[in-house]
């Protein structure tokens, strides 16, 4: 379990100890490979096979890659290229609005509502994802009352049209992952030193040059695990292109979901699915090299900071907006 | 909201531009993010027969809702599946948590990786992978258990919700001095006694906020869910997931609003429970 290593165990203890801890997460171990890691395995072995006929959705008698080729050329890459499009947008939208709010809730608010405040943040996040999106369709129906009131206001002329567009699911992500970027930005803005921003405005630094240079490079890991927060999901979303996409907002969720409902041709579903995953996973690789190598910059430029003051603060100012598209 | 009050102190003290534009900005952002929630709560209290066209104020969505034997069924399997599933992802969960926060060794990073592509994964692949194991256990590998639709339900909740709960108690764990269970240690308490007694006490706070957060996903879980149900064992957002191909019901946002009061109640416990535990920042300890 734990503490082995010391005391009774003594020397003797510190050599099995690791193993003994490791085999009490035996159950972990046994539940995450039977139930999540052995069937993605059989449908990775399903990605390199076929559909035989009209009535059997894979066989694995003929081994190919040929799923992953016809995954890559037909409309999937189309409809990879839409969702990475509102996923890249939905993510900068989430980054735009959360970086003020989050340095608001963080910096310019009393300690004491700062607690009242993320509960309120938490408030949506904690409700089912499902029925505020229904929320949504609600207020963007044609029939609607915001369908109404805009027409009676005479700012649009015939009943509203964003249901069922593209528009409405990013609408829809961007409202439903927004907390996802809030949350870690949060965070990361409050463990951020006030003394260090008084310090940047004593120097003569003006807000917008103390926040550039001074506290967002100090809130790099909260944007970073923000951005994953929000782009992961985002990129296999499902629900919300169903509720508010229609047939004009796909997304490659629901192509996967097809292939495996309606159509029947597991081969194919597999491979874009395992396209995705590995779109995933490779992202998470990239962002964590960027943020690696901005917090590098960083550190490099405020190293000099000793020497000469004056070319490295503008230099930093430079730094912060790579933050940014990080 | 009590927000609103604080905000008129907040404004007629700082005169200050930038902050005033700092309030509005925030109130802005609080009024997107519960828009369709206010929009949902009362709509429930539509008497039309359309969800999405507003009849009339009443109560008749309630009424309609308790009496339809769908609604309740979905409700129940949903409640039992996301306690049982709760009960499970915590007990998994606490053993993996602690063995993480204590434990520096392959097979710990080994379990963190897994842990960690659990938590990328979309759920749209975990839906399409566990179906076809299940069918493949169910009626090729003779295991009739996997062919119950609640044991479906209850086992794919708590996979997505082992990580969460696992995160949630190393972070707790990593806190705590490892010396007090080393006290305990020698002074001959058994292993046993030693995690019963020290250890569990300690992760205590996490313990039941992971459970609840495991309800809560368990709850709220519509993907998976609506790829391994079996006619009968129907959860809540899976019928709710159904509705919206025919046009949903008032009814529907009826019981919505009466879940949402049942996560507020769920997430005020672990805010409490937390508080007690001398947790001061819910966020961090929510996000692990």
């Amino acid at each position: 379990m734990s503490g082995r290593g010391s005391g009774r165990g003594g020397g003797r203890g510190g050599g099995r100890g690791g193993g003994r801890g490791s085999w009490t997460s035996f159950p972990v171990w046994a539940w995450l490979l039977f139930f999540v890691f052995i069937p993605l395995g059989l449908v990775a072995w399903y990605s390199f096979g076929d559909k035989p006929g009209l009535f059997s959705p894979v066989s694995n008698e003929h081994l190919s890659l040929g799923r992953y080729g016809e995954a890559l050329t037909g409309t999937f890459l189309h409809t990879f290229w839409n969702t990475l499009e509102i996923a890249g947008v939905g993510t900068a939208l989430c980054l735009l609005i959360g970086v003020p709010f989050a340095y608001w809730m963080a910096v310019r608010t009393s300690p004491k509502v700062r607690g009242l405040l993320v509960a309120l943040v938490l408030v949506p996040y904690w409700t089912s994802f499902l029925v505020r999106t229904i929320g949504w369709q609600i207020v963007l129906a044609p029939n609607g009352f915001l369908s109404h009131v805009l027409q009676q206001l005479q700012l649009i002329d015939g009943p509203l049209s964003v249901l069922y567009t593209r528009g409405a699911v990013q609408l829809g992500v961007v409202y439903n992952y927004l907390p996802l970027m809030i949350l870690p930005l949060y965070v990361a803005f409050e463990r951020t030193d006030p003394a260090q921003r008084e310090a940047a405005r004593d120097l003569g630094a003006g807000r917008w040059r103390t926040f550039f240079s001074v506290t967002l490079p100090d809130a790099l890991p909260g944007l970073a695990a923000g951005c994953l927060l929000v782009f992961i999901p985002l990129m296999g979303d499902y629900i919300t292109p169903s509720v508010l996409g229609g047939a004009r907002g796909n997304m490659v969720g629901q192509m996967v979901a097809q292939q495996f409902e309606s159509a029947q041709n597991w081969a194919l579903g597999a491979a874009m699915a395992f396209v995705l995953m590995g779109f995933i996973i490779a992202t998470v690789v990239v962002v964590g090299l960027v943020f690696l190598a901005v917090r590098g910059l960083v550190r490099y430029r405020r190293r000099i900071d000793l020497d000469a003051v004056e070319p490295d603060v503008s230099a930093l100012d430079g730094a912060g907006p790579e933050g940014v598209a990080a | 909201m009590s927000a609103a009050g604080v905000v008129g102190t907040a404004v007629r003290r700082r005169r200050d531009p930038v902050g005033v534009a700092f309030w509005l900005l925030g109130l802005a952002v609080f009024a997107f993010l519960f828009a369709p929630i206010v929009v949902i709560v009362i709509y429930s209290f539509n008497d039309g027969r359309l969800l999405g066209s507003w009849h009339g104020f009443g109560f008749d969505a309630y009424r309609n809702a308790v009496h339809n034997a769908t609604i309740r069924d979905a409700v129940r399997i949903s409640l039992l599946s996301g306690v049982l599933a709760a009960v499970l992802a915590t007990a998994l969960g606490t053993v993996g948590g602690v063995v993480l926060a204590r434990v520096r060794s392959r097979w710990a990073l080994g379990l963190t990786a897994l842990l960690a592509i659990t938590l990328v994964t979309p759920e749209i692949i975990d839906a399409i992978s566990i179906l076809p194991w299940f069918v493949t256990l169910g009626t090729d590998g003779h295991v009739p258990l996997l062919n119950n639709g609640l044991v479906r339900l209850v086992v794919v909740h708590t996979s997505v919700a082992l990580a969460t709960v696992t995160f949630m108690v190393r972070a707790r764990m990593a806190g705590m001095d490892a010396a007090i269970e080393e006290a305990a240690a020698d002074l001959y308490a058994t292993p046993w006694n030693r995690f019963r007694q020290v250890t569990l006490p300690m992760a205590k706070p996490s313990i039941l906020a992971g459970a609840l957060m495991a309800f809560t996903l368990s709850l709220d879980n519509t993907v998976v869910s609506s790829f391994v149900a079996l006619p009968g064992s129907t959860s809540w957002p899976v019928y709710l997931f159904g509705t919206l191909r025919t046009g949903p019901r008032p009814e529907v946002a009826a019981v919505s609003t009466l879940m949402l009061l049942l996560t507020l109640g769920a997430l005020a416990l672990v805010a409490v429970v937390l508080r007690r535990g001398g947790e001061r920042d819910l966020a961090s300890a929510l996000a692990g």
